[in-house]
Protein backbone atom coordinates (compact mmCIF):
# COMPACT_ATOMS: atom_id res chain seq x y z
CA UNK A 1 0.00 0.00 0.00
CA UNK A 2 1.24 3.47 -0.91
CA UNK A 3 1.47 6.14 1.77
CA UNK A 4 1.28 9.85 1.10
CA UNK A 5 4.76 11.41 0.93
CA UNK A 6 3.49 14.69 2.39
CA UNK A 7 1.50 13.50 5.41
CA UNK A 8 2.14 9.77 5.78
CA UNK A 9 -1.48 8.74 5.38
CA UNK A 10 -1.96 5.25 3.90
CA UNK A 11 -3.81 5.48 0.58
CA UNK A 12 -6.14 2.48 0.40
CA UNK A 13 -8.78 3.57 -2.08
CA UNK A 14 -8.56 5.44 -5.35
CA UNK A 15 -10.44 8.29 -3.70
CA UNK A 16 -7.60 8.68 -1.18
CA UNK A 17 -5.23 9.80 -3.95
CA UNK A 18 -4.95 13.38 -5.17
CA UNK A 19 -7.40 13.82 -8.07
CA UNK A 20 -8.28 10.12 -7.55
CA UNK A 21 -5.14 9.42 -9.57
CA UNK A 22 -3.27 6.36 -8.27
CA UNK A 23 -0.08 7.42 -9.99
CA UNK A 24 0.16 10.40 -7.61
CA UNK A 25 2.29 9.94 -4.51
CA UNK A 26 0.36 12.36 -2.33
CA UNK A 27 -3.15 12.15 -0.97
CA UNK A 28 -6.36 14.05 -1.53
CA UNK A 29 -5.81 16.05 1.70
CA UNK A 30 -2.38 17.23 0.58
CA UNK A 31 -3.58 18.46 -2.81
CA UNK A 32 -4.65 21.98 -3.70
CA UNK A 33 -7.96 22.41 -5.53
CA UNK A 34 -6.02 22.32 -8.84
CA UNK A 35 -4.42 18.98 -7.89
CA UNK A 36 -0.87 20.21 -7.24
CA UNK A 37 0.71 19.46 -3.91
CA UNK A 38 0.51 21.90 -1.04
CA UNK A 39 3.63 23.81 0.02
CA UNK A 40 5.36 23.25 3.34
CA UNK A 41 3.58 26.20 4.94
CA UNK A 42 0.20 25.23 3.54
CA UNK A 43 0.62 21.68 4.81
CA UNK A 44 1.72 22.86 8.23
CA UNK A 45 -1.36 25.12 8.51
CA UNK A 46 -3.59 22.39 7.27
CA UNK A 47 -2.26 19.77 9.71
CA UNK A 48 -2.43 22.23 12.58
CA UNK A 49 -6.05 23.03 11.76
CA UNK A 50 -6.82 19.33 11.54
CA UNK A 51 -5.40 18.63 14.99
CA UNK A 52 -7.35 21.54 16.43
CA UNK A 53 -10.53 20.33 14.81
CA UNK A 54 -10.17 16.73 15.93
CA UNK A 55 -8.47 17.04 19.32
CA UNK A 56 -9.29 20.62 20.31
CA UNK A 57 -5.68 21.50 21.18
CA UNK A 58 -4.41 25.06 21.58
CA UNK A 59 -2.87 26.37 18.35
CA UNK A 60 0.72 26.39 19.71
CA UNK A 61 0.48 22.77 20.85
CA UNK A 62 -1.19 21.67 17.63
CA UNK A 63 1.43 23.42 15.50
CA UNK A 64 4.28 21.84 17.42
CA UNK A 65 2.70 18.42 16.89
CA UNK A 66 2.16 19.12 13.18
CA UNK A 67 5.83 20.05 12.75
CA UNK A 68 6.91 16.86 14.56
CA UNK A 69 4.80 14.78 12.20
CA UNK A 70 6.22 16.51 9.13
CA UNK A 71 9.75 16.14 10.43
CA UNK A 72 9.43 12.37 10.19
CA UNK A 73 8.62 12.45 6.48
CA UNK A 74 11.60 12.40 4.10
CA UNK A 75 9.72 14.68 1.72
CA UNK A 76 10.03 17.70 4.07
CA UNK A 77 13.52 16.90 5.26
CA UNK A 78 15.24 19.98 3.86
CA UNK A 79 12.84 22.25 5.77
CA UNK A 80 14.31 21.08 9.05
CA UNK A 81 18.05 21.28 8.47
CA UNK B 1 29.77 -8.05 10.15
CA UNK B 2 28.97 -11.72 9.74
CA UNK B 3 25.39 -12.79 9.32
CA UNK B 4 25.41 -14.50 12.66
CA UNK B 5 26.57 -11.40 14.48
CA UNK B 6 24.00 -9.29 12.69
CA UNK B 7 21.30 -11.69 13.77
CA UNK B 8 22.56 -11.60 17.35
CA UNK B 9 22.55 -7.84 17.29
CA UNK B 10 18.97 -7.73 16.06
CA UNK B 11 17.92 -10.20 18.74
CA UNK B 12 19.57 -8.13 21.46
CA UNK B 13 17.73 -5.07 20.19
CA UNK B 14 14.42 -6.92 20.35
CA UNK B 15 15.19 -8.12 23.87
CA UNK B 16 15.94 -4.56 24.97
CA UNK B 17 12.72 -3.28 23.43
CA UNK B 18 10.63 -5.98 25.12
CA UNK B 19 12.34 -5.37 28.45
CA UNK B 20 11.94 -1.60 28.19
CA UNK B 21 8.26 -2.01 27.44
CA UNK B 22 7.81 -4.11 30.56
CA UNK B 23 9.93 -1.98 32.87
CA UNK B 24 8.46 1.36 31.74
CA UNK B 25 4.92 0.00 31.92
CA UNK B 26 5.50 -1.21 35.47
CA UNK B 27 7.72 1.53 36.86
CA UNK B 28 7.16 4.57 34.68
CA UNK B 29 9.35 6.31 32.11
CA UNK B 30 11.82 7.47 34.73
CA UNK B 31 12.86 3.86 35.48
CA UNK B 32 16.65 3.48 35.29
CA UNK B 33 18.18 1.89 32.19
CA UNK B 34 20.01 -0.50 34.54
CA UNK B 35 16.62 -2.05 35.35
CA UNK B 36 16.03 -2.57 31.64
CA UNK B 37 19.46 -4.15 31.18
CA UNK B 38 18.68 -6.53 34.07
CA UNK B 39 15.30 -7.46 32.66
CA UNK B 40 16.78 -8.00 29.18
CA UNK B 41 19.75 -9.84 30.62
CA UNK B 42 22.23 -7.71 28.65
CA UNK B 43 25.07 -5.50 29.80
CA UNK B 44 24.17 -1.93 30.66
CA UNK B 45 26.44 -0.60 27.91
CA UNK B 46 24.74 -2.63 25.20
CA UNK B 47 21.55 -0.63 25.67
CA UNK B 48 23.39 2.49 24.55
CA UNK B 49 24.85 0.72 21.54
CA UNK B 50 21.29 0.31 20.29
CA UNK B 51 19.75 3.42 21.83
CA UNK B 52 22.23 6.26 22.31
CA UNK B 53 19.74 8.15 24.49
CA UNK B 54 16.84 7.20 26.72
CA UNK B 55 14.65 9.43 24.57
CA UNK B 56 15.47 7.35 21.50
CA UNK B 57 14.30 4.26 23.38
CA UNK B 58 11.05 5.97 24.42
CA UNK B 59 10.48 7.08 20.83
CA UNK B 60 11.06 3.58 19.52
CA UNK B 61 8.38 2.18 21.85
CA UNK B 62 5.98 4.93 20.85
CA UNK B 63 6.62 4.29 17.15
CA UNK B 64 5.98 0.57 17.59
CA UNK B 65 2.72 1.31 19.37
CA UNK B 66 1.77 3.79 16.66
CA UNK B 67 2.42 1.28 13.87
CA UNK B 68 0.33 -1.34 15.60
CA UNK B 69 -2.64 0.98 16.04
CA UNK B 70 -2.35 2.07 12.44
CA UNK B 71 -2.22 -1.51 11.21
CA UNK B 72 -5.29 -2.45 13.28
CA UNK B 73 -7.40 0.35 11.85
CA UNK B 74 -6.15 -0.07 8.31
CA UNK B 75 -7.00 -3.73 8.32
CA UNK B 76 -10.67 -2.89 8.84
CA UNK B 77 -12.59 -3.41 5.65
CA UNK B 78 -14.88 -0.85 4.11
CA UNK B 79 -17.65 -2.23 6.29
CA UNK B 80 -15.64 -1.20 9.30
CA UNK B 81 -17.21 2.22 9.01
CA UNK B 82 -19.70 1.12 11.61
CA UNK B 83 -19.06 3.26 14.72
CA UNK B 84 -19.57 0.48 17.19
CA UNK B 85 -17.04 -1.71 15.42
CA UNK B 86 -14.52 1.12 15.27
CA UNK B 87 -14.86 1.74 18.99
CA UNK B 88 -14.45 -1.98 19.63
CA UNK B 89 -11.36 -2.04 17.47
CA UNK B 90 -9.95 0.92 19.34
CA UNK B 91 -10.42 -0.69 22.74
CA UNK B 92 -9.10 -4.03 21.45
CA UNK B 93 -5.83 -2.50 20.33
CA UNK B 94 -5.52 -0.62 23.62
CA UNK B 95 -6.09 -3.88 25.52
CA UNK B 96 -3.07 -5.30 23.69
CA UNK B 97 -0.97 -2.43 25.03
CA UNK B 98 -2.96 -1.68 28.17
CA UNK B 99 -0.15 -1.23 30.71
CA UNK B 100 1.98 0.82 28.35
CA UNK B 101 -0.93 3.01 27.27
CA UNK B 102 -1.98 3.61 30.86
CA UNK B 103 1.54 4.70 31.69
CA UNK B 104 1.56 6.98 28.67
CA UNK B 105 -1.70 8.64 29.68
CA UNK B 106 -0.40 9.07 33.21
CA UNK B 107 2.99 10.49 32.32
CA UNK B 108 2.59 12.16 28.92
CA UNK B 109 2.58 15.55 30.56
CA UNK B 110 6.13 14.94 31.85
CA UNK B 111 7.55 13.62 28.57
CA UNK B 112 9.74 15.77 26.32
CA UNK B 113 8.05 17.59 23.45
CA UNK B 114 9.05 15.10 20.76
CA UNK B 115 7.52 12.16 22.66
CA UNK B 116 4.47 14.16 23.59
CA UNK B 117 3.99 15.07 19.94
CA UNK B 118 4.29 11.45 18.91
CA UNK B 119 1.49 10.65 21.35
CA UNK B 120 -0.62 13.43 19.81
CA UNK B 121 0.13 11.97 16.37
CA UNK B 122 -1.10 8.57 17.55
CA UNK B 123 -4.36 10.07 18.82
CA UNK B 124 -4.64 11.99 15.58
CA UNK B 125 -4.56 8.76 13.64
CA UNK B 126 -7.27 7.26 15.84
CA UNK B 127 -9.36 10.40 15.48
CA UNK B 128 -9.26 10.22 11.68
CA UNK B 129 -10.87 6.80 11.73
CA UNK B 130 -13.46 7.52 14.41
CA UNK B 131 -14.43 10.99 13.23
CA UNK B 132 -14.91 10.00 9.59
CA UNK B 133 -17.60 7.62 10.72
CA UNK B 134 -19.01 9.98 13.36
CA UNK B 135 -19.28 12.89 10.94
CA UNK B 136 -21.20 10.79 8.48
CA UNK B 137 -23.61 9.81 11.22
CA UNK B 138 -23.95 13.46 12.23
CA UNK B 139 -24.93 14.36 8.68
CA UNK B 140 -27.47 11.53 8.75
CA UNK B 141 -28.77 12.94 12.05
CA UNK B 142 -28.04 9.69 13.87
CA UNK B 143 -25.40 11.31 16.05
CA UNK B 144 -25.90 14.65 17.81
CA UNK B 145 -24.25 17.66 16.28
CA UNK B 146 -21.39 18.00 18.77
CA UNK B 147 -18.02 19.49 17.68
CA UNK B 148 -15.73 16.64 16.53
CA UNK B 149 -13.02 17.26 19.11
CA UNK B 150 -15.60 17.11 21.90
CA UNK B 151 -16.90 13.78 20.64
CA UNK B 152 -13.38 12.42 20.45
CA UNK B 153 -12.27 13.85 23.80
CA UNK B 154 -15.39 12.54 25.51
CA UNK B 155 -14.57 9.07 24.26
CA UNK B 156 -10.91 9.31 25.31
CA UNK B 157 -11.96 10.86 28.62
CA UNK B 158 -14.12 7.85 29.45
CA UNK B 159 -11.40 5.37 28.57
CA UNK B 160 -8.68 7.28 30.39
CA UNK B 161 -10.74 7.70 33.56
CA UNK B 162 -11.35 3.98 33.81
CA UNK B 163 -7.74 3.18 32.97
CA UNK B 164 -6.29 5.55 35.54
CA UNK B 165 -8.60 4.19 38.22
CA UNK B 166 -8.21 0.56 37.23
CA UNK B 167 -7.40 -0.38 40.82
CA UNK B 168 -10.94 0.68 41.79
CA UNK B 169 -12.86 -0.60 38.77
CA UNK B 170 -11.05 -3.85 38.08
CA UNK B 171 -8.42 -4.75 40.68
CA UNK B 172 -5.87 -7.28 39.34
CA UNK B 173 -7.66 -7.36 36.02
CA UNK B 174 -7.80 -5.59 32.66
CA UNK B 175 -10.18 -2.69 33.20
CA UNK B 176 -10.63 -2.28 29.45
CA UNK B 177 -11.59 -5.90 29.00
CA UNK B 178 -14.06 -5.72 31.84
CA UNK B 179 -15.65 -2.42 30.79
CA UNK B 180 -15.32 -2.61 27.02
CA UNK B 181 -18.98 -3.10 26.22
CA UNK B 182 -20.20 -0.85 29.04
CA UNK B 183 -18.03 2.03 27.81
CA UNK B 184 -19.07 1.59 24.20
CA UNK B 185 -22.75 1.32 25.08
CA UNK B 186 -22.58 4.38 27.31
CA UNK B 187 -20.75 6.49 24.73
CA UNK B 188 -23.14 5.52 21.95
CA UNK B 189 -26.21 6.32 24.01
CA UNK B 190 -24.73 9.70 24.97
CA UNK B 191 -24.01 10.76 21.40
CA UNK B 192 -27.02 9.39 19.57
CA UNK B 193 -29.97 11.65 18.88
ZN1 LIG C 1 -1.25 13.50 2.44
Amino acid sequence: MKTCIACGMPMKNTSDFAMSDESKDYCVYCARPDGTMQSFDEKKENMTDFIIKTQGLAREAAESAALSMMKKLPHWKNHFD
Amino acid sequence: MTEKRQLQKAQTRERIIAAALKVYSEQGFSAPTAAIADEANVSHGSIFVHFPTVESLWLCLLENFSQDINAEFNSLSEYGNDIERLLERHIDVLIKHEDFYKRLVKEAVYLPEEEKNTFIAIQSMVSIHLLQALEREISRKVVKNVPPHMLFNTWLGLIHYYLLNGDLFAPQDSVLKRYKSALIECFLSLIKQ
